[in-house]
């Protein structure tokens, strides 16, 4: 029952110089890009930027003219094409559910080939169906078109992961519904992302929907990147007029430039000794929801705590202090541009907020972005 | 009247020849749908035959039966032989056609998806345009079913046997109630046959539909 599968976990996706033509139309011209193993990152560009293309080019749909696509240093061109699409999960916005099976054939049509035993397949079935929300005992013995949109696209993600590919391409695969579904599928899927840990490549053009669930973003236009950066590379330094129109710098931030620090801060909670047990920091953190909390030490100055730092280290440390980094420090009526602007040059994600020597919230620039969008 | 009906059934031994009659209509649906099948899956391999192959059986179709059953008494003489060749030979191009098409014009996002899942193309043209393709190759085969139930009819004068041979019966010894009888229950029995076949294809097309 396994599959034989030329790698196991995504380190790097490396596309470099890659072009493809169809005809007279030039497609793709000549772009490289890295793809970090584990990142989500988004393809986006108008019709015609090359989005889609560069996106099959990734599972061998379409082979490039020149240049190469590698994975995790193995050029795919070496791997055969099956095999390799036998293990990258892939999502269209047309969905192409084969509307003559069964939800369950649907899903299970790639393990039924690998010779899966019934109760192989069908435990894996209604654990994929439960994964995208949808009851198994009513929706198993289904056909296709006996569901609504969302839940045939939600049967197409869980068609795409049955073999647990480690890569995972989306074309566009909220595109095709109403608004209000997207953002829920979106949000179901920002879930489903964290629980699978897997390296995605989705194309949109939808801006909103790449800065929701983008780590990275890489731009097209007219088969070239035009820029590749977080959301908030984008919208802080976006390249060009054209990139700023897109990410909307002025319609969607325009008030940015009048918002100031405290606008934008998180409250500073808990608040907690230096000298605190590891072990009941870890329950005071967990028990208030926070990944991040204020220590404040014996000379009271402060410094930040993260709960993932603190779990790392919690064999190693003896009282919360030692786990903690020091603060980059912002004034609470600072313009809320320009202290990112600083902590991007200082390189830190976190800036604690004080008022009157005293804690009084926490800046974090990625959490920023999402709620701006 | 009803007696008259039933002295003319039992006198030209009417359900014999309806068994008769069945049995050849039969063989040339099966051999048609075979054939017909087996050309519009060569086709589909071989795109640049598609053309001719239809032309040729566009020419056959346009010859009136008649003619194509006399054509065929050098070859094949009289009877049921020539009968279930002109069946077939009629009977090939709505079903190829039908199959060819069917085969074809699978949904483009289908056809990419099965790829990017890694599927073979001979997997999905066994297990997806096949499929697919059921309600389309059961349209031409109704039509086809339509068309052998005339000729084999017609069989019937050149010797065939089957309900042909009491219709031929009566005109020769120009007895209408034969003619009648036997010319209504023909009817009768196209219109089960296409009856049963319309029902098949509008449950295939429930089943396998996106057509």
């Amino acid at each position: 029952m396994t599959l034989k599968r030329p790698f196991d976990r995504i380190e790097t996706i490396d596309i470099h110089g890659v072009r493809k033509r169809f005809g007279e139309t030039v497609a793709v011209d000549g772009i490289s890009l890295d793809i970090r193993g584990g990142e989500l990152l988004i393809l986006i560009g108008g019709s015609g930027s090359g989005k889609t293309t560069t996106l099959r080019m990734i599972n061998r749909l379409i082979d490039p003219d020149e240049g190469t696509i590698a994975i995790n240093g193995i050029d795919t061109q070496t791997i055969d094409g099956i095999v390799l699409r036998k293990n990258i999960g892939y999502v269209i916005q047309q969905i192409g559910l084969f509307p003559h099976m069964t939800i369950r054939e649907n899903i299970g049509l790639l393990p039924t080939i690998e010779g899966w035993s019934r109760e192989e397949i069908d435990s894996r079935v209604a654990e994929l169906l439960i994964l995208v929300h949808l009851p198994p005992d009513q929706f198993m013995d289904r056909y296709p078109k006996e569901l609504s949109g969302g839940q045939q696209q939600r049967v197409g993600l869980a068609r795409a992961l049955v073999m647990n590919p480690p890569l995972l391409l989306m074309d566009e695969p909220f595109g095709a519904l109403d608004p209000l579904l997207r953002r829920q599928l979106q949000d179901e899927f920002i879930g489903i992302k964290e629980d699978i840990g897997k390296t995605i490549v989705f194309v949109t053009h939808d801006i909103n929907e790449a800065f929701r669930l983008g780590d990275r973003i890489a731009i097209m236009h007219e088969g070239q990147i035009v820029q590749l950066g977080t959301p908030r590379d984008l919208i802080l330094n976006p390249a060009d007029k054209m990139v700023s129109d897109l990410v909307g710098s002025d319609r969607l931030f325009g008030h940015i430039a009048s918002l100031t620090v405290s606008d934008m801060m998180v409250p500073a909670s808990p608040i907690i000794s230096g000298e605190m047990e590891v072990q009941s920091a870890i329950g005071v953190m967990v028990q208030s929801g926070s990944k991040i909390a204020v220590v404040r030490n014996r000379a009271s100055s402060f410094s930040v705590l993260l709960l993932s730092t603190l779990l790392q280290m919690r064999d190693e440390v003896k009282t919360v202090l030692e786990a903690t980094d020091p603060p980059f420090f912002l004034s609470m009526d600072a313009s809320l541009l320009s202290a990112l602007e600083e902590m991007k040059a200082a390189s830190v994600s976190l800036g604690l907020v004080m008022k009157d020597g005293e804690p009084a919230g926490l800046l974090l620039p990625d959490d920023l972005i999402t709620r701006l969008v | 009247m009803i007696d008259e009906i039933t002295a003319v059934w039992i006198t030209y031994n009417l359900t014999e020849r309806t068994i008769e009659h069945l049995w050849i209509f039969s063989i040339a649906l099966i051999a048609a749908i075979v054939a017909g099948v087996a050309i519009g899956l060569f086709i589909y391999r071989r795109r640049r035959y598609a053309s001719p192959v239809f032309s040729s059986l566009n020419a056959v179709e346009t010859f009136p039966d008649i003619a194509l059953l006399v054509l065929l008494i050098p070859l094949a003489g009289i009877g049921t032989v020539p009968t279930i060749i002109a069946c077939v030979l009629y009977s090939i191009l709505p079903i190829a056609r039908n199959t060819y098409t069917g085969l074809i014009f699978v949904s483009p996002d289908l056809l990419e998806v099965g790829r990017a899942m890694g599927l073979s193309e001979r997997f999905i043209l066994l297990k997806v345009r096949f499929p697919l393709a059921f309600p389309m190759i059961a349209g031409g085969i109704r039509i086809a079913i339509v068309f052998t139930m005339g000729i084999v009819t017609l069989g019937g004068i050149f010797g065939a046997g089957g309900l042909g041979a009491p219709l031929q019966t009566g005109i020769n010894l120009i007895r209408p109630d034969i003619i009648f009888v036997a010319g209504i229950w023909v009817g009768i029995l196209a219109v089960i046959l296409d009856g049963i076949a319309g029902g098949i294809e509008a449950s295939l097309k429930r089943r396998f539909g996106s057509w």
